[in-house]
């Protein structure tokens, strides 16, 4: 068996030192728990105890700092083309199962049952997009997604195009992201002298909290919501620390609405 | 002011201190040589404050699973001074301000790492003392074990911050909580456990042995 480790590999006791630290340490994994202690065999490469952990450190701050940089550019990328194949998945599952319903409705037979076949790996694919997106965002994005949820976190940053931009947007338009459509005809229709309504809500509307509140309170919640978030999302933007009173000013705003 | 654990004091008016020779990481206040520790910051501080103890001797090895900016990191750097502490981290926006707190301190080795995937880093850390894990995951037990498995010295103990919500977030806290601590007794030896309340709300501490 060949160790992977931080300064090189072990086999039979023997040590063979790597001559790229960096490159070693990104590579140091193994299927198993290593059957020795790390630290004594690093004792024999490196003079004693303190260069051990000055040269570890070095070379963990060193690479650390690359990977963090390179992630902060890229994750919200990730996210948003989780969202995008979401999107996409779900549309093609829709359309097969309602070639599927046309031709049950005429004839049962083989090519039925691979229709069901493919819906049902599709689905599959999805549930796992669903968890990557749960994964993404909890990560990237916590404060949002504790108080929205992450699959409103993810649309709502794949509809404002990047972090960025979405810590750029106002409450109010944070408020009916995804409501583009109705509110523009909602507009031309005033513009025309007619009534419409506006939109209240957009993508946060699948939020449990609004949902289930009566209709007259909807628009409450979601402005709240929406302040909410706005907040949330500049907080994870700028520092990625977790604020458990945002999650708490949002359950009991929801408690109150309920309740009155 | 009274020592309660290694380089952690606490005042007369209940409010909790570290020993130590640096400036502020978070905003908490210092003044001669000691950082004041900020209990609604640090569920570690809330722990301590609420009577519970942990024998730390200074010099231990500690693999922190979940260290965010580093803010409850920052006083057990100042606990374990003689000892070399483990930080991982998955995120990468809070550990640019880690960054900062790592390169001020000797005795810590930053791990941008998932702690789910703990053969990622299998090849880095050493055998440990002692394990803390805030990680917030419905699946933090499991991730737990598995780190237990790789790094955890015989007799070695362990530090959990468990959070109701993050576990099952329509169940009753109480349950939850009954259902960890239940899973996590069938394998360790649970020292101390309580409720991190009134500085965190349906979180609570779980102290056990391998
Ligand atoms: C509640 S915060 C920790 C606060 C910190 N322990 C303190 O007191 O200063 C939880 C942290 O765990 C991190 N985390 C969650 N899951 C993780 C995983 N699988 N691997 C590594 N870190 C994780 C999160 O990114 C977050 O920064």
């Amino acid at each position: 068996m060949k160790w992977k480790v931080w300064f090189g590999t072990i086999e039979n006791e023997e040590i063979e030192v790597s001559k790229n630290l960096i490159e070693s340490f990104e590579k140091a994994s193994n299927d198993e728990p290593l059957p020795f202690n790390l630290f004594e065999y690093g004792l024999k490469v490196f003079q004693n105890e303190k260069e051990y952990y000055r040269k570890l450190r070095q070379v963990a701050i060193e690479s650390t700092e690359k990977k963090v940089e390179k992630e902060i550019k890229r994750e919200d990328k990730y996210a948003i083309a989780l969202v995008k194949a979401l999107e996409e998945v779900e549309e093609a599952i829709n359309l097969l199962k309602e070639k599927l319903e046309d031709l049950s409705e005429i004839k049962e037979d083989e090519l039925v049952k691979d229709f069901k076949e493919k819906i049902k790996s599709l689905e599959g694919l999805l549930e796992r997009i669903e968890k990557e997106i749960d994964d993404v965002m909890k990560k990237i994005s916590p404060n949002v997604t504790e108080i929205a949820g992450s699959k409103i976190a993810a649309k709502l940053l794949e509809r404002a195009g990047s972090f960025e931009k979405l810590i750029s947007l106002p409450a109010s338009k944070i408020q009916i992201i995804g409501a583009e459509k109705s509110l523009y005809k909602a507009l031309a229709r005033m513009r025309r002298g007619k009534t419409a309504k506006i939109p209240k809500h957009g993508v946060i509307f699948i939020h449990p909290f609004i949902r289930t509140l009566p209709k007259s309170k909807r628009g409450k919640m979601a402005r709240f919501l929406a302040a909410k978030i706005a907040i949330a999302a500049k907080i994870d933007y700028f520092r990625g620390e977790v604020e458990e009173e945002l999650y708490e000013a949002v359950r009991k705003r929801y408690e109150e609405l309920r309740r009155k | 002011m009274k020592e309660v654990v290694r380089n952690v004091f606490i005042k007369s008016d209940n409010t909790i201190f570290t020993r130590s020779k640096y400036g502020s990481h978070y905003g908490e206040k210092v003044s001669e040589g000691f950082r004041e520790w900020i209990p609604w910051r640090s569920k570690l501080a809330a722990m301590i404050l609420k009577g519970y103890r942990i024998n730390f001797k200074g010099n231990e090895k500690v693999l922190y699973l979940g260290a965010a900016t580093g803010t409850t990191l920052s006083h057990l750097a100042d606990i374990i001074d003689e000892g070399i502490i483990y930080a991982v981290e998955y995120a990468a926006k809070p550990f640019e301000k880690l960054l900062e707190l790592v390169k001020e301190r000797k005795n810590i080795i930053p791990l941008l790492a998932d702690a789910s995937k703990p053969w990622l880093y299998s090849g880095i850390v050493e055998k440990v003392d002692f394990i803390y894990q805030d990680i917030a995951q419905p699946n933090q037990i499991e991730i737990l074990e598995e780190n237990v498995r790789f790094f955890l010295k015989k007799g070695g103990e362990f530090l959990i911050m468990v959070k109701a919500r993050s576990i099952d977030s329509v169940a009753d806290p109480r349950e939850v909580f009954d259902r960890v601590r239940r899973s996590l007794s069938k394998k360790f030896e649970v020292l101390a456990s309580d409720s991190l309340e009134p500085y965190h709300r349906d979180h609570i501490f779980i102290h056990a042995k391998a």
